[in-house]
């Protein structure tokens, strides 16, 4: 098609033999670039078509790539059964765990960064005790839900959340403290450490040999109920963490929570019926998965 | 209204009158582009990073890496083509350079752009080498304890931390910052690199238009080439979609191979190795990444290790940087400037030679003897070479070109590859040498026979008339008018098939091969498209 084209103009426009052979191709080029055009205007426009196709092709080839910027969320949709192992991978045995030991036993569930007390409560002679199933109040709302109790061979085990409800202090701000330090002289002990006189009359009143307390504001919890509020200025109750213990193995698994959801979500006082609230935090982290391992820390040393 | 949409933009855009180099009809070659390859694997690899940045956590970094090849969706095409996209880049860094050497690209007045030309090699080196470290395997630790002991080597132990940070304790935070820092040094260099090359001087006219330094168009020729717009992008597309297109079905088939053996592994084996506190971590032979293999020979030398790397590394980029001010003449062809093409020669066969031989035989030492044996021979044959190749080789090639000449180069080819094999079987000092002679004498002798083998076919074309010419072209043309048609058709086939491919696990790289595809197929309707549109029958170099 171009060759008949050049060929025409060859006819319609004079081509001056002379001329082509005084300045040879350039005389030809001009001639036919001034008479015919590079590539005709139709042609290239089609080929610029072919261009818009591929590239298109290309776009649409990339779109299903984009999902390469979505990022791969695990939504838990239920608490994972979580065996708890110590920090090299052994599974932790109920029975060895130290009772009213001073050292901050943490493990996380059911996300990576919500974490947990992990204790073995016992009466003022450190001998294990029962801790029984009780119904916690929650002061905030008035509304009230169900502990289950300690688990183990003493039934004396049990785990709440190491995030504080009053406004999210964590430890080692927030801890259990052992018979042997509640009493009045830890007022002035230094932070993190120190009891307020409330918290000390707490405990005595109600019989308590241990407690929860946290040093920023203050508040204190009852490991014994659920860790219920014994003291101001939290309003809620620690969420615990539900325990089931293999007494074939005598290995330990978190397979659940109880309570108003871990701070800040659930600090509008109100138990959570749908426990899974406490699995939408995604600031807390991806799941734990089948295994959390503890971290240990002593405060008092 | 199609017409006004695009007359608006032009208006406002007015590509027409881009300050860029406008180029002869002649340039329209690879060899003159090699920059944007560079360029073209350099935007990749950035993209490609900015993906991985979203998920790479350098507090874990290997369990980041397993996430981004697992789970995260078409992450190991993006992860694997990452690393190739480097290797890319590495290996067109060196082709652009030693072929601007050989041209003599760094004389009057591109010295600058030479100099920061090297530089950004030395800075691709390390970026490439701490981007390898972010994997966070076996390999990755052991090349960092390596680099590391090098330093505290030769006495700079105390830039260990300021370079890896708290590596060793598994926080690549830093390595990490220092990937992307030296990145964004490079992108600042490659700019004012760009600006000088392209716009100060305009590219290299060929030999045949002025073999003498220095070597610019004037402005007045310069303005009479073809615009920037539409042609050059036209051309630049096409080159730079076509190298997306290896980086990307490179690395997705590879995954594909298994069993490779061991020598082959630091090339052609795109996946992480085990962790480095695994078991299986201990029978896995350590090596560096490839492009740092030259070095990792070197220091298996009987020297200490200062001068090691004082061979390895200061000589030859010290020699690099100042080369521009050593070779003061004005000549450009390599045969006039014999010593300086052998150096060139030497170092590009040393450097092929020394990485080969850390890949055979990483880690173990060897005495000066072997060194002699394995370096002086190249040496001597190219500078032999050289110096018998007169300064105007058409005539000598002719001459070489009769039924004896054939017969040996058809045995020295014979003899190269099987050396070859020779040294996959049982790899030796002596091997490597003898795959390197063969080797030169095949390149050089092939050099010399192939414009004139070349020639006997198309001899007869050169007398032809020019509308003959005029004719085949159009031909041509019409045959790349139908080949664009087919393409379209599978480039269409192959993006309705990538919609069914699955985003993670083991056929997720396919995607890889079909984008991969996807960028060939593009690149090659542009290159066709600017062959058509543009291509004339007669191209004098002007």
């Amino acid at each position: 098609m171009y060759l008949k084209k050049i060929a025409r103009a060859f006819r319609i426009h004079k081509f001056d033999e002379k001329e082509f052979a005084k300045k040879g191709e350039d005389y030809l080029f001009n001639f036919i670039n001034k008479n015919v055009g590079p590539v005709d205007e139709k042609r290239r426009r089609f080929l610029q078509g072919i261009l818009i196709g591929v590239s298109a092709a290309v776009v649409a080839g990339i779109i299903p790539g984009l999902r390469v910027l979505v990022p791969p969320v695990q939504s838990v949709s239920g608490f994972p059964k979580t065996l708890i192992v110590d920090s090299s991978g052994n599974p932790i045995k109920a029975s060895s765990i130290p009772v009213n030991s001073p050292t901050i036993m943490l493990f996380s569930y059911p996300l990576q960064n919500e974490i947990n007390f992990l204790l073995n409560l016992g009466d003022k002679n450190g001998n294990p005790v029962e801790v029984p199933p009780t119904t916690v109040l929650v002061p905030q709302t008035g509304d009230k839900y169900q502990f289950p109790g300690g688990v183990g061979p003493n039934k004396s085990i049990v785990a709440y959340s190491a995030i504080c409800q009053h406004l999210g202090c964590e430890p080692p701000y927030i801890h259990f403290y052992p018979p042997k330090y509640v009493n009045i002289s830890q007022v002035t002990a230094p932070e993190p450490n120190t009891l307020t006189v409330e918290a000390v009359q707490a405990a005595q009143k109600e019989n308590l040999p241990a407690i929860i307390h946290c040093d920023c504001h203050g508040s204190t919890f009852d490991p014994y109920h659920g860790a219920a509020v014994l003291t101001g200025p939290t309003v809620r109750p620690l969420p615990a963490v539900i325990l089931e213990w293999d007494s074939s193995t005598d290995y330990l698994y978190a397979v659940g929570y109880v309570g108003v959801p871990v701070y800040p979500a659930g600090s509008n006082g109100v138990p959570s019926n749908d426990p899974s609230t406490d699995l939408d935090e995604s600031q807390f982290g991806s799941s734990v998965g089948d295994k959390t391992s503890i971290s240990e820390s002593n405060p008092f040393s | 209204m199609f017409e006004r949409v695009r007359n608006w933009f032009k208006e406002r855009i007015n590509m027409d009158d881009l300050p860029f180099f406008r180029t002869p009809d002649y340039m329209y070659h690879v060899g003159d582009w090699l920059g944007a390859l560079v360029a073209g694997a350099f935007f990749y690899t950035v993209i490609s990073g900015l993906i991985l940045l979203l998920y790479y956590n350098p507090e874990a970094g290997y369990q980041a890496t397993q996430t981004v090849i697992n789970q995260v969706p078409y992450g190991s095409v993006v992860l694997y083509s990452h690393l190739y996209g480097a290797y890319a880049m590495i290996i067109l860094a060196y082709v652009h350079m030693f072929r601007n050497y050989f041209v003599g690209a760094y004389k009057k007045p591109r010295e600058l752009v030479w100099i920061l030309g090297v530089l950004m090699l030395a800075l691709t080196l390390g970026t490439s080498f701490l981007g390898y470290s972010l994997i966070g395997d076996v390999l990755a630790t052991s090349a960092v304890d390596v680099g590391a002991g090098i330093l505290s080597g030769i006495g700079l132990g105390s830039l260990v931390p300021i370079f890896f940070g708290n590596y060793s304790a598994g926080d690549y935070s830093r390595v990490l910052a220092l990937h992307i820092i030296l990145v964004a040094l490079i992108g600042l260099l490659f700019v004012v690199h760009f600006f000088l090359a392209d716009i100060q001087y305009g590219m290299m006219p060929s030999r045949k238009v002025k073999d003498k330094a220095p070597a610019v168009y004037p402005k007045a020729q310069w303005s009479k080439f073809n615009p920037w717009w539409p042609r050059n992008f036209i051309y630049m597309m096409s080159l730079i979609f076509m190298t997306w297109g290896f980086i990307l079905i490179i690395p997705d088939l590879l995954v594909y191979v298994n069993g490779l053996p061991q020598i082959a592994n630091p090339f052609l084996n795109p996946k992480p190795a085990p962790p480095p506190n695994s078991p299986a971590a201990a029978s896995v032979t350590t090596y560096p990444p490839w492009f740092f293999l030259f070095l990792y020979k070197i220091a298996d030398f009987p020297a200490s290790l200062t001068i090691d790397i004082v061979i390895g590394v200061f000589i030859p980029l010290i020699y690099l940087l100042i080369v521009p001010f050593i070779d003061r003449s004005d000549e450009l062809h390599p045969l006039k400037r014999k010593l300086f093409t052998w150096i060139g020669v030497v170092m590009m066969v040393f450097l092929i030679q020394t990485s080969l031989w850390g890949d055979l035989a990483p880690g173990v030492p060897v005495t000066w003897n072997e060194v002699f044996e394995a370096y002086l021979p190249p040496a001597v044959i190219s500078a032999v070479g050289i110096l018998l190749i007169p300064s105007n080789p058409r005539l000598n090639s002719k001459a070489l070109a009769n039924p004896f000449t054939m017969l040996g180069f058809v045995a020295i080819t014979l003899l190269f590859v099987g050396s070859i094999f020779e040294v996959m079987s049982s790899p030796s000092v002596a091997d490597v040498i003898l795959v390197g002679l063969f080797g030169s004498l095949f390149v050089t002798l092939g050099k010399m026979l192939s414009p004139y083998v070349a020639r006997t076919e198309s001899g007869s074309v050169e007398k032809a008339s020019l509308s003959a010419d005029e004719s085949r072209l159009a031909v041509k043309k019409n045959l790349a008018q139908v080949i664009m048609l087919i393409l379209l058709v599978i480039a269409i086939i192959i993006a309705a098939d990538m919609w069914s491919i699955p985003a993670t696990g083991y056929y997720s790289n396919l995607f890889g091969v079909d984008l991969g595809l996807l960028f060939l197929i593009a690149g090659e309707e542009f290159s066709l498209y600017h062959y058509v549109v543009y291509k004339k029958p007669v191209e004098p170099e002007e």
